[in-house]
């Protein structure tokens, strides 16, 4: 793996701990920025994961895959590749599966080197999101130009499966036991796909939600985590298609959601689903399976363009698009241990 | 051949008749689009209402159905619900404010105000006992027993429009909520309670004409709903694939029931009947025509032989094809029969167990059968009784009733209130039924002893039994019959009349 010296001083230059800056949090949001990267090339980030220890975290911008240590925020390693990564996963075997849009296809690479494995072209479209549903072992690639949603083999990329949806198809959700969500922006509602037989299940309608994108899930609980264009976080039980709470959450297109229990730790709070969308990242706290709260939001500088949360870690991080002219830029949030929850 | 389909022809026209002149168990509820464009008040706390609260969301639902709300807060003069459809309140509405002045409002009222229910004359006045909110702070564990509804009746139009069955289902989405109930006069009906007493009920009506838990009659029909200030929204319901999943759909039904009642509330009311026996007979006329009438009595009866002899004259005067059996006789010689009629002479020791899961009508006059024929609990002078017994009642003799359901065919268009039934006081029996029961009478001060009550076919009857057949209660001892007034004759042929409909 080769790493440049400018990479490197532009990375590790650019790492500015909560100490030495204020906290931004704003109306309790439970996090407080602790350290800031800005990215070495231009053009968004589209896809972050972290690895499941948590001591790393890959970014796929453009091209490149970069892999940072979490302590200190210091690249680790970087791989390019031969078109733009859309979206990342990791499959049942530990591999990085990466989404590539052109030309289409799925790239799996060693975690710790980033070293190609294998390839699989596709035929199904561009693809622009990847989501390795763990309970079931299954891989579901989502392809927004053309409406669909491919499960491939996640050891192999050979496709299983595919359901054509049609609308603007946003972030995908699985219960690890067989059943996909999708947020539909077109039609205000989830769509619910059996994921054995990739056959459309219908629909969840969400009343008072417009343009829902961003889903995360809760698979012990069964609740579903959607983001609305309207500024409104729906919580959905997943077994009824029952919305039982409505928060406010950042408008805007293409939010992004995650949910973890225990966002640091035992002691912490239960659970936590975390909204990012073009001004803001907002929290809301789940204090019991049918109890959350609104808990603050936190300005951004830009639109985020990826979330990830690791909860053993209790690191949230945050891309945020380059603004004109400029770089785009990683947050990692930590816990805002002044808050004593 | 000719002749023949002349006669059949002449057959299916009598038996046509003799179905329009049967009386519904129900009226239906209007479509939805019947009240498009109608005006509702809801009556809210405005300024002054509870924070959070769902009035917002309760004000846009209401105009998803197609309905005008006109929003206002309780200093509203009770003119304001002139031209309204429907009054609906709020339990963000101070129910101090509000007081009284909807009492006799004759236009319907939809309210989850829970401490208003008495100002309305829907329950009694005595918190804890005659209604209560549960609070999930003041009461947590009970906040839990209110997450869960039972249908008890399920029968009435509201239930048939829910598809309510007699099973627990989801009222409020999972988290402990405020949820009221109330316990509703003689004239109310339960639809849902909680706790498994009809005395705690979640969703309960009553009828134009129904007489109220203060013993004045209701001006319009009246619903009261479990519903808190800030739980609209988790009035539970089923999305997506989960819809397709009966029990799925039959469990959360909150908000369907939310629709239901309210519809229920806003539909017009069966017209008022008339007290007009000459019509009422005429109408028995018509349905007798061709039907088999089952008289069950002890055959030699002693003192109620000239009363079964005079009942079953009544009987074949109006056109009844009448069999008298006796009360040992096997249940076999109730196939084929229209109507089955137990005397006030038959034995409980004799008839058993009879007839009681015969999918025939059946009217009992013996009111201490309604243990074994499933009308009441099993619980002697609690569940059913008597009066005027000597040594086996401790109350008097009587020959006046109550009638608080003058809304019912049932009722042979008598007015509320007490009504001479015989002309001397003697017997008179009783028992309580369980919500799916119409109940159109009651002994004078007994509200809870009712007289004269019917069961709908599919009802929830005691101990889980399901009404096989329309099933009514008429209390005539033994030589009684003789004795009645015009009025209590009324309602002996409205009985027959309305346990013959299906």
């Amino acid at each position: 793996m080769r790493m440049t010296g400018r990479l490197t001083a532009l990375t590790v230059g650019l790492l500015l701990l909560s100490a030495q800056w204020p906290a931004v949090a704003g109306g309790g949001f439970p996090f407080q920025r602790e350290r800031r990267i800005r990215l070495p090339a231009a053009g968004p980030v589209h896809a972050l994961l972290f690895d499941p220890q948590t001591r790393e975290i890959y970014a796929a911008q453009g091209r490149r895959l970069e892999v940072y240590a979490l302590s200190g925020a210091r690249l680790a390693v970087q791989r390019r590749l031969a078109g733009t990564v859309s979206a990342l996963a990791r499959n049942g075997a530990g591999e990085i599966v990466a989404a590539v849009r052109a030309p289409a296809q799925l790239v799996f690479l060693s975690a710790r080197t980033l070293t190609v494995e294998h390839r699989r072209v596709l035929d199904t479209g561009p693809p622009t999101a990847l989501l390795y549903d763990r309970g079931a072992d299954m891989l579901f690639l989502e392809s927004r130009p053309n409406g669909s949603i491919v499960r491939v083999d996640p050891a192999t990329g050979r496709p299983l499966g595919r359901v054509q949806l049609g609308g603007a198809l946003g972030q995908m959700a699985g219960n690890g036991r067989g059943t996909l969500y999708v947020a539909d922006a077109t039609r205000d509602a989830l769509q619910v796909i059996d994921a054995r037989t990739m056959r459309d299940d219908g629909s969840i309608g969400l009343r008072r939600c417009r343009a829902p994108s961003g889903l995360a899930m809760d698979p012990i609980g069964r609740r579903l985590f959607v983001g609305c264009t309207n500024g409104r976080a729906l919580i959905v039980d997943a077994d009824l298609g029952f919305t039982f709470v409505r928060l406010p959450i950042p408008g805007g297109p293409q939010l992004r959601a995650a949910f973890a229990f225990h966002p640091w730790g035992a002691q912490g709070w239960k659970g936590g689903a975390f909204f990012a969308g073009s001004e803001a990242v907002a929290a809301i706290q789940m204090q019991a399976f049918v109890r959350y709260r609104d808990h603050g939001q936190l300005p951004l500088p830009t639109r985020c363009t990826a979330l990830a949360l690791a909860a053993p870690a209790g690191e949230l991080w945050i891309a945020l698009a380059p603004p004109p002219g400029g770089r785009a830029v990683l947050w990692a949030l930590g816990a805002d241990r002044s808050e004593g929850e | 051949m000719n002749r023949c389909i002349n006669v059949l022809r002449h057959l299916v026209c009598w038996a046509l008749l003799g179905l329009t002149a049967l009386p519904q168990a129900r009226a239906a509820l209007v479509p939805w689009s019947a009240l498009a464009g109608k005006t509702v008040l809801f009556v809210t706390g405005g300024a002054n209402a509870p924070q959070p609260n769902d009035d917002t969301l309760v004000a846009r639902h209401l105009r998803e159905l197609g309905l005008r709300v006109h929003t206002v807060d309780a200093r509203v003069s009770p003119s304001a619900a002139h031209g309204a459809a429907l009054i609906v309140i709020s339990s963000t509405a101070d129910a101090r404010v509000l007081g009284n002045k909807f009492a006799d409002s004759s236009v319907p009222i939809f309210t989850w105000n829970t401490f208003d229910y008495p100002n309305l004359g829907m329950t009694g006045p005595v918190l804890h006992r005659d209604f209560d909110v549960i609070d999930p702070v003041q009461h947590y564990a009970d906040s839990f027993s209110v997450l869960y509804g039972f249908g008890a009746n399920v029968t009435s139009e509201i239930s048939r429009a829910v598809g309510l069955r007699p099973q627990l289902f989801g009222t409020l989405y999972l988290e402990p909520q405020t949820a009221g109930w109330g316990d509703p006069g003689p004239g109310g009906t339960v639809i849902t309670d909680f706790f498994g007493s009809r005395h705690d009920a979640g969703v309960f009506t009553y009828e134009r004409e129904a007489t109220l838990a203060d013993g004045h009659t209701a001006p319009a029909r009246r619903v009261g709903f479990y519903l808190g200030s800030d739980n609209f929204h988790l009035l539970t319901a089923v999305y997506g694939p989960a819809a397709r999943d009966p029990n799925l759909r039959r469990w959360a039904i909150g908000l369907k029931l939310f629709d239901a009642a309210l519809r229920w509330a806003a539909s017009p009311p069966p017209p008022e009947p008339k007290y007009d026996p000459r019509a009422l007979d005429a109408a028995l006329h018509r349905a007798a025509r061709g039907r088999k009438v089952l008289y069950v009595e002890r055959v030699n009866g002693g003192e109620g032989r000239r009363s079964d002899a005079h009942i079953v004259a009544h009987l074949r005067r109006l056109g009844f094809t009448v069999t008298v059996a006796d009360q040992t006789a096997p249940q076999r010689i109730a196939r084929g029969m229209d109507l089955i009629i137990i005397s006030g002479t038959c034995s409980k020791w004799k008839l058993a167990n009879k007839y009681v899961d015969v999918p025939v009508p059946l009217i009992s006059l013996e009111g201490l059968l309604s243990d074994a024929l499933h009308f009441s609990g099993r619980d002697r002078y609690v569940d059913y009784g008597e009066h005027g017994e000597l040594l086996e009642s401790v109350d008097p003799p009587e020959n006046y009733l109550d009638i608080v359901g003058a809304w019912s065919p049932m009722a042979a268009g008598l007015k509320p209130g007490l009504v001479k039934f015989t002309e001397h006081p003697g017997v008179l029996k009783w028992a309580w039924p369980l919500p799916d029961a119409t109940v159109i009478a009651t002994l004078p001060n007994e509200p809870r002893e009712d007289a004269i009550f019917g069961y709908p076919k599919g009802a929830r009857m005691a101990d889980g039994f399901i009404a096989p057949a329309r099933r009514a209660l008429l209390p005539l001892d033994n030589p009684s019959y003789d004795q009645m007034t015009p009025q209590g004759k009324a309602l002996f042929d409205a009985v027959v009349l309305w346990t013959l409909g299906r």
